[in-house]
């Protein structure tokens, strides 16, 4: 019993650091390669034979790039701050009440997580233009302020929550904001660390409507900054992998963090 | 079920005007996020659903021209949309496993680990997502090339002879599939453990207790309540497994070799889009949301069947 | 109801507003009498290097020779550009001068509104064009009128790797010049040192058709079309595309991921690469060290004289107001000048529309002494073919079909001649009707 489990436990850390290594090499490539000179970028090997920080001062020399990290930083957390507070009240008011038109709005919302980007973007390019939203973080946010994805997800995480706390809570005479602010939402940390994460990154990796909206270096945003190195003439590949390193590193040090807090909050969670 | 016991107590009676505003209240809850919807994606959708019986350039100085359904026409023969369509059902199912099969399983088998390595493992897995899709395909390309990408140099290192990823019509698909899937394996993967850990532990404690063997309680006890959450992948597999694999069409392949890898998300950038004709990119959406729309809802009904939630 | 509803909707968002005309063109400006700001969308600043460098240190040094200009610069990547130039003026944003591809030439001049520079500059415009090569004006005409200024553009030339060559037995000083040495010398390169012999930038999503026009227009000058009528599956078109699937099968083209080319030139696996010139530069920091890089002028057909097209980009005016038409004129001017064309030529690596600019000692003499490899770029402008961009509104589409259908007819196993028939077929009734 004991060694089939243990034989067990190896396979499963075999697999493991199998899907880990396939995970993690080609950042490992993206790293290595962002220290080679460029004319050895090609010359293959696991390390670079003479390393060189030359690509990230040309990166650093090409575009203000900690101000663009600053500017991803505020435009992704903006985004994740409002789809997440959006997808909570929208979330606990199809799950706290059954109304007419409830079953509407939930597939409305769901359903404009089908529409593709291309066919809202030009008519919201305009709008955005006439709100004065062109070139500027607001306008990157608003677009985003609500998600089919983080509405869909806690809206499943709270059908999961246990009633009879909610009844504990509504005995006690709480309105339903106060429930939701106080009993629900302190009990929903893991989807909504999970689903932060999620918003986050995907903020943070959003290409076509920055491209369309920001103008200006100053105000733009790292995937813009990443086009910045793949030209007509082929990519320049060792400043193109320093930016992308750049680029991901602080997500990366994020989720290492938050990734903590996640496991941390199932422990202490309160269902039981 | 649960909208009705979450809700029961609630519709004790109450005094009229109480009762109105009641009414009103979910949908001050819902506002916010239906407003975004409505103003940024319902209304622009209604004028592409008009734009796409027109041909037009969206230009002030030009008007637009009526020709009925001739822009659905022309995106529906065009020839390479069968081959597209097959595509499409080829990139889902082979999208699954490893949207799927692979993190459920990783889920699983880490969740019973120890703390630090599971966490340590889960954090690994989960680094491709938040590689840009942009680089995360130049990185393959480049690994992948036949010429001077290291897997080649391995593969000849082993004797096995070099395999054109993304140059063989028989492969590039799913080679595809693969970077597409890589991205996904974390994401899916955090999504089944915080699926998993919300399981209540009493559950899996009284299973135990009345000897259960740990398949088990895996197939009894976390499956059906991780089931809400495989669902909701396998949908979302099945509704966006080809527009997550048309952003490497689009950056690796634009389609080819010899079409074998465009799809039908693919055909419509490259067609209605990529160019400014109004016209035929609004049918092209429209196509795109009514299709996937009608998969959406089959789905969501299917899920409503099968999902089983913790009460 | 319904329509009214939606109609009701577009409108409230300015969309199909239609039905604005141009008013009547009011002469533009003699002079710049006040402070103004034009807007120049580029496609050069929209990525790190010499091409931003060269446009910044530009447009610096026509500000400052105008001191009542100010221009403010849009970058956008190149297969971007037309859609924000078209998404700013669907949100009524002035645009006022805007650098396009040529595959968009059409576009520009009849849906977008460029200003026919004839019209607007008249005798400035012919004053202007002297010292232009000699099809100069014609890369940017359209019925008979000039609406895109020629500014940087190439023509397709071939790298070679010498040290493949050697290492096949050929001799690099002597790079092949016709198609036929070019089959013998990739067959060499394929066999002797088990690396790719030929492979022109043609098919990959980035490529655009220029290579393959070059190639098509240099097997007896068809074009891939007539008029309004596609000719790319005409005789002397199709046998062009028949000779590059002769080479495939062969073995002296390479059957490589087409989207990774330059990488696969670049590190060295490639001995025969036909492609545009402006990716020199690139080539040559990656070759340090690596293997030495030669360049030769695209093959013929036998001895029936090649057709160099051009790449890249024209600048045309969109401006509206008579001052600011003057101020576009005057960017366009300064951008087409021999002082422009030794920067741009001599930085970024693209050629001179002004060919006196090599000679003379106050431009581009002492950079061609000390880059003797352009020449075999500079040789192609007398023979300067115009890339031929397609009409109406699917002119895009179009021209995917006819791309698509090279691909297929090289890369495939169908008859390649019927393979571009089919196509042909498929796409002439997208074509606008006589």
């Amino acid at each position: 019993m004991t060694n089939k489990a243990r034989a067990g436990r190896i396979a499963a850390h075999g697999v493991m650091i199998a899907l880990s290594f396939l995970a993690i090499f080609p950042v490992y490539w993206m790293i290595q390669t962002s220290f080679r000179a460029e004319n050895e970028i090609f010359s293959g090997g696991w390390f670079p034979t003479a390393p060189t920080l030359k690509n990230y001062a040309d990166v650093l020399a090409a575009m203000p790039m900690l101000r663009i990290l600053g500017n991803t930083a505020v435009m992704a957390g903006a985004t994740t701050l409002a789809q997440v507070a959006t997808g909570l009240l929208a979330a606990w008011a199809l799950v706290r009440w059954r109304f007419p038109g409830g079953a509407l709005a939930r597939s409305l919302i769901a359903l404009s997580w089908l529409v593709p980007f291309q066919v809202v973007m030009i008519p919201n390019y305009v709008l955005a233009s006439k709100l004065g939203l062109l070139d500027t973080v607001a306008g990157l946010v608003i677009p985003n302020a609500a998600a089919a994805f983080s509405v869909l997800v806690l809206y499943n995480a709270m059908r999961g929550f246990p009633r009879e706390v909610v009844e504990a809570a509504r005995m006690d005479g709480a309105g339903d904001f106060r429930i939701l602010a106080e009993v629900v939402l302190p009990n929903l940390r893991a989807p909504l660390a999970s689903v932060s994460i999620l918003c986050f990154i995907s903020a943070w990796n959003e290409y076509f409507w920055p491209l369309l909206l920001i103008r200006r270096m100053e105000n733009s945003v790292v995937q813009i900054g990443l086009q910045f190195f793949m030209t007509q003439e082929g990519n320049d590949w060792g400043p193109l992998m320093a930016a992308a390193t750049l680029a991901s590193l602080p997500i990366l040090a994020l989720y290492l963090v938050l990734q903590r807090q996640v496991v941390d909050s199932f422990m202490k969670s309160g269902i039981r | 079920m649960t909208d009705a016991t979450i809700t029961g107590a609630h519709v004790a009676p109450r005094s009229v005007p109480r009762l109105r505003l009641a009414a009103a209240e979910p949908w001050l809850y819902l506002a916010p996020a239906l407003l975004v919807v409505a103003v940024w994606t319902y209304v622009p959708l209604l004028q592409a659903f008009e734009l796409s019986f027109y041909q037009w350039n969206m230009l002030p100085r030009s008007t637009p021209r009526f020709v009925g359904l001739d822009n659905y026409r022309n995106l529906l023969s065009l020839p390479d949309m069968r081959q597209a369509v097959v595509n499409t059902v080829l990139y889902t199912v082979g999208l699954l496993p490893l949207s799927v099969g692979i993190p459920l399983a990783v889920a699983l088998l880490t969740g019973g680990l120890s703390g630090r390595l599971r966490n340590l493992y889960r954090a690994l897995i989960f680094v491709p997502m938040i590689v840009a899709p942009i680089v995360a395909a130049i990185l393959w390309r480049w690994l992948l090339n036949e010429d001077h990408g290291l897997v080649n140099a391995w593969l000849a290192g082993l004797g096995l002879g070099k395999i054109g990823f993304l140059s063989d019509p028989d492969v590039a698909l799913w080679t595809l599939v693969w970077i597409t899937g890589w991205k996904l394996i974390g994401f899916s993967t955090l999504l089944f453990a915080a699926a998993d850990s919300a399981i209540s532990p009493s559950y899996v404690e009284a299973a135990r207790m009345d000897g259960a063997s740990p398949w088990q309680i895996v197939r009894d006890i976390r499956l059906p309540l991780m089931s809400p959450t495989i669902l909701l992948i396998t949908m979302m597999t099945i509704l966006f497994g080809a527009q997550w694999s048309f952003v490497y069409i689009n950056a690796l392949t634009g389609g080819g070799p010899l079409r074998s890898t465009t799809n039908v998300y693919h055909v419509m950038w490259e067609y209605g889009f990529k160019t400014m004709a109004a016209g035929w990119s609004t049918a092209a959406g429209m196509l795109v949301f009514v299709v996937f729309g009608l998969i959406a809802i089959g789905c969501l009904a299917l899920m409503k069947r099968f999902a089983v939630y913790d009460e | 109801m319904i329509r009214r509803h939606f109609l009701a909707l577009a409108l409230s968002t300015g969309l199909l507003a239609g039905g604005f005309s141009g008013a009547a063109q009011a002469q533009m400006a003699p002079a710049i009498d006040k402070p103004v700001t034009i807007t120049f969308y580029n496609y050069n600043l929209a990525s790190a290097g010499l091409g931003r460098e060269a446009t910044l240190d530009l447009i610096a040094r026509f500000e400052a020779a105008n001191p009542n200009v100010k221009v403010e610069p849009i970058a956008a990547p190149s297969n971007e550009v037309l859609s924000r130039v078209q998404a700013d003026m669907v949100a009524g944003l002035e645009v006022d001068v805007a650098q396009l591809v040529f595959r968009d030439l059409i576009y520009a001049a009849e849906q977008l509104g460029a200003q026919p520079l004839e019209d607007l500059a008249g005798d400035e415009l012919s004053a202007h064009a002297e010292g232009f090569v000699p099809n100069g004006l014609a890369l940017g005409a359209v019925n008979g009128k000039t609406y895109g200024l020629a500014y940087v553009f190439s023509t397709p030339v071939m790298f070679i790797n010498r040290d493949l060559f050697r290492a096949a037995g050929l001799d690099p000083e002597k790079a092949p010049r016709t198609w036929d040495e070019v089959k013998a010398a990739g067959m060499a390169i394929a066999e002797k040192t088990g690396k790719h012999g030929f492979f022109p930038g043609a098919y990959g999503p980035i490529d655009g058709t220029f290579v393959y026009q070059a190639i098509v227009m240099s097997n007896g000058g068809g074009k891939v079309r007539d008029g309004n009528t596609l000719t790319f599956a005409d005789k002397d078109q199709a046998d062009a595309v028949a000779m590059l699937r002769d080479l495939m099968d062969s073995g002296a083209h390479a059957r490589i991921d087409v989207g990774a080319h330059m990488d696969t030139f670049a590190s060295g696996n490639l001995g025969m690469f036909l492609f545009t010139s402006a990716v020199l530069s690139r080539f040559e920091t990656a070759a340090k060290g690596n293997f030495e890089l030669g360049l030769a002028p695209m093959p013929s057909f036998g001895d029936k004289p090649t057709a160099p097209t051009n790449s890249g980009s024209a600048i045309f005016m969109f401006s509206q107001d008579p001052v600011k038409q003057r101020a576009s004129w005057e960017l366009m001017k300064f951008l087409t000048s021999d002082e422009a064309y030794s920067i741009i030529t001599s930085k970024i690596g693209y050629l001179p529309l002004r060919p006196s600019t090599v000679e003379d000692p106050r431009y581009l003499k002492d950079w061609m002494a000390a880059n003797p490899k352009f020449q075999a770029n500079i040789d192609q402008l007398d023979r300067l073919t115009p890339n031929v961009a397609f009409p109406g509104p699917n002119y895009r589409q179009v021209e995917n079909m006819m791309k698509e259908a090279v691909t297929e007819a090289v890369f495939g196993d169908g008859d390649p001649r019927a393979v571009l028939k089919t196509a042909q077929d498929t796409a002439q009734p997208l074509m606008p009707q006589d």
